[in-house]
């Protein structure tokens, strides 16, 4: 009872954080056609500026989405320094993959300068642990498991239901007729980079707040997004979604019957073969599109 | 005659040679003098920079152009964005590190050995990318190197884990001392490689194989129907790319005596990608000539500390915005200003 209930548990709860750290990446491939490599440093900035907030007696529902509604604009703004003035280079992808990196080292630098390499630590969603099932949990961890679904909802909701999703979702599938059209490209780049960065702000203040925070903690979860979008096949956005709650189950499993040291090796292992097998990812139809 | 007029007249008539000339294509006798005449003053450089901290960073600067130059043939000459061409140099320096100290191999044998185990890793990488695209590929041959990376960290009882390993044979010639010689051994072999790998790679790019894949990068379906195979054009491409890369990596383990995961870090890939770029792709002296900069930059910024990496970031940012073709593109431009102002004033 205990092992399915580890399992269920863990499996939910690192899924949940994988799909918040892979969706945002997912939106920009999906409308832009380029892989944000610093993604991960917008995590860790998320948390910092969250951690910042609170540091200045804001409350936690005051900070958490002042940080969030800053980090859209910090995605905004890089998308309109080094990305967008690179669209139409012939080597786009490889380019902006450097362009990323780049601002994500001066980001991650910058971060370090300001506030030092000291670990921080952003309060909790919810404080205090209950049990559940014969395991104990945190109520942060449970938070966690049910907020994640209803903002993937909501973008659900939104790339589907509303006018602005819709164009968005057109500009992904067809640039020139969505221009075509009428609508602002420019405007719609922009959009889907400043969700993406609000979302990966969102994916930062879950991990700082169980998990100690350096300036460099962005690296392994941009790591574990980039595989989360590979398996969920890169062409939508509900494969992603997916194949998070799966490698959130698998990891569960592998580091239950294999120990945590095997995990990471196993899930490139599958990585690398589903991608041999299917590189077109594990929940793409074909003719893929967006959400 | 100019040479860039020789160059057009050569274009403008179909190529009799066995390997076609293309624009902007140099005779290779003037490239090999151009070559012995550059690695000549390379050579002279201790002369100059007479001590031994300097020397380090010249063998740093070369160790890096050679991973840099190698990566250059197979994302910039290929097209083939191989991520993990960092894991290739970490498996030259993880199998020279083991062939030297857990199987005692002689360390020169050791360090060829490397090389040729990490051109069996880029056919390794190379089987699952061969059906792949574009971005697919960044993500295979990314995921590779984090399973090379986490396959060291869990052995740890051969690769001592996140302690590395220390110790490490160093090269030898006959009795030389090569600890307290200033590091000029060290500095002449890595030039020396540094040498051999420029010359193999601008031998390869000029053959018919180095045309070949050239083809497949800028119209694959062409080059497909025209009798290029795909598959084993990336497996060769790879596996060239990789000798030399392993070689240094044997090379850096040697010379550094010990031996880390530090070398599979995101962070060395950035800057050798950085390198590649900004000397601009598919040029091959362009990757050797940014690692020249971005290294004696990084290493006159030692003071500012932290922001070392953010002005090196922004340096990055500012030639990758400004000048897509890297630092040759830069150099390219500035010399078509330059003929045509002189060209301007003869007439």
């Amino acid at each position: 009872m205990n092992t399915a209930a580890d399992i269920l548990f863990g499996g939910l709860f690192q899924g949940s954080l994988y799909a918040m750290m892979a969706v945002g990446l997912a939106l920009v491939w999906t409308t832009i056609g380029v892989f944000n490599f610093s993604h991960g440093v917008f995590m860790m900035l998320g948390a910092y500026l969250a951690w910042q907030g609170i540091a200045w007696g804001f409350p936690a529902y005051v900070a958490f989405p002042l940080a969030v509604a800053l980090m859209a604009g910090v995605g905004w703004l890089l998308q309109a320094t080094v990305v967008r003035p690179l669209i139409g280079r012939a080597n786009l992808v490889l380019v902006v993959v450097i362009t990323t990196l780049a601002a994500g080292s001066l980001i991650e630098n910058g971060a370090l300068v300001v506030w030092g390499p000291r670990s921080k630590q952003v309060p909790p969603l919810l404080e205090g642990n209950i049990t559940l099932g014969g395991i104990g949990v945190s109520l942060h961890q449970i938070a966690i498991i049910v907020i994640t679904p209803i903002i993937l909802a909501a973008l659900w909701f939104f790339l589907n239901r509303t006018r602005l999703g819709l164009a968005l979702r057109a500009v992904a599938q067809n640039e020139d007729a969505s221009r075509l059209v009428g609508l602002n490209v420019t405007m719609l780049y922009a959009l889907a980079f400043g969700i993406a960065a609000a979302l990966a702000a969102l994916a930062g203040i879950f991990l700082g707040g169980y998990r100690f925070m350096t300036p460099v903690m962005g690296a392994d979860p941009l790591l574990k997004a980039l595989i989360v979008v590979v398996f969920g096949g890169i062409s939508s956005i509900s494969g992603p979604i997916f194949a998070a709650y799966v490698i959130g189950f698998f990891e569960a499993i592998c580091s239950y019957y294999f120990g945590l040291y095997w995990t990471p090796a196993l899930l490139f292992a599958a990585l690398i073969l589903t991608l041999m097998v299917k590189p077109e990812g594990l929940f793409t139809r074909s003719g893929g599109r967006l959400a | 005659m100019s040479a860039a007029n020789l160059a057009d007249t050569q274009t403008s008539r179909p190529a009799a040679s066995a390997v076609p000339v293309g624009p902007g294509r140099v005779p290779w006798q003037r490239e090999a003098i151009g070559i012995v005449v550059g690695f000549a003053l390379l050579a002279l450089l201790p002369l100059i920079f007479t001590d031994s901290y300097s020397r380090h960073v010249l063998i740093m600067v070369f160790i890096y152009a050679i991973v840099a130059s190698n990566w250059d043939l197979s994302l910039g000459y290929g097209g083939i964005f191989n991520f993990g061409h960092i894991a290739l140099f970490g498996i030259g320096v993880y199998a020279y590190s083991l062939l030297t100290k857990l199987a005692g191999l002689d360390p020169w044998v050791a360090m060829a050995a490397s090389g040729a185990v990490a051109v069996v890793a880029a056919v390794a990488i190379t089987i699952p990318i061969l059906r792949l695209k574009g971005i697919y590929i960044i993500l295979v041959t990314f995921g590779f190197a984090q399973l090379v990376m986490q396959i060291i960290l869990s052995q740890s009882d051969y690769t001592g884990g996140t302690q590395g390993i220390v110790r490490i044979p160093s090269l030898y010639i006959f009795d030389h001392n090569m600890v307290r010689d200033g590091k000029f051994a060290y500095f002449y072999i890595a030039l020396a490689l540094l040498a051999a790998s420029t010359v193999f790679l601008r031998a390869f790019v000029r053959s018919r194989t180095g045309i070949g894949i050239v083809a497949l990068r800028d119209n694959e379906e062409y080059a497909v129907s025209r009798g290029i195979s795909l598959v084993r054009q990336r497996l060769i491409t790879l596996a060239a790319s990789a000798f030399f890369t392993g070689v240094a990596g044997a090379f850096y383990a040697a010379y550094q005596r010990n031996a880390s995961v530090e070398v599979f870090s995101m962070s060395l890939g950035t800057i050798i990608l950085s390198m590649v770029l900004l000397g601009g792709t598919s040029t091959i002296y362009g990757a050797i000539i940014a690692s020249f900069v971005l290294t004696v930059f990084s290493e006159a910024m030692a003071d500012f500390g932290a922001w070392r990496p953010i002005i090196t970031a922004v340096l990055i940012l500012v030639v990758m915005l400004a000048y897509p073709g890297g630092i040759v593109g830069m150099l390219k431009s500035a010399m078509a200003v330059f003929s045509r102002r002189t060209s301007a004033r003869k007439s």
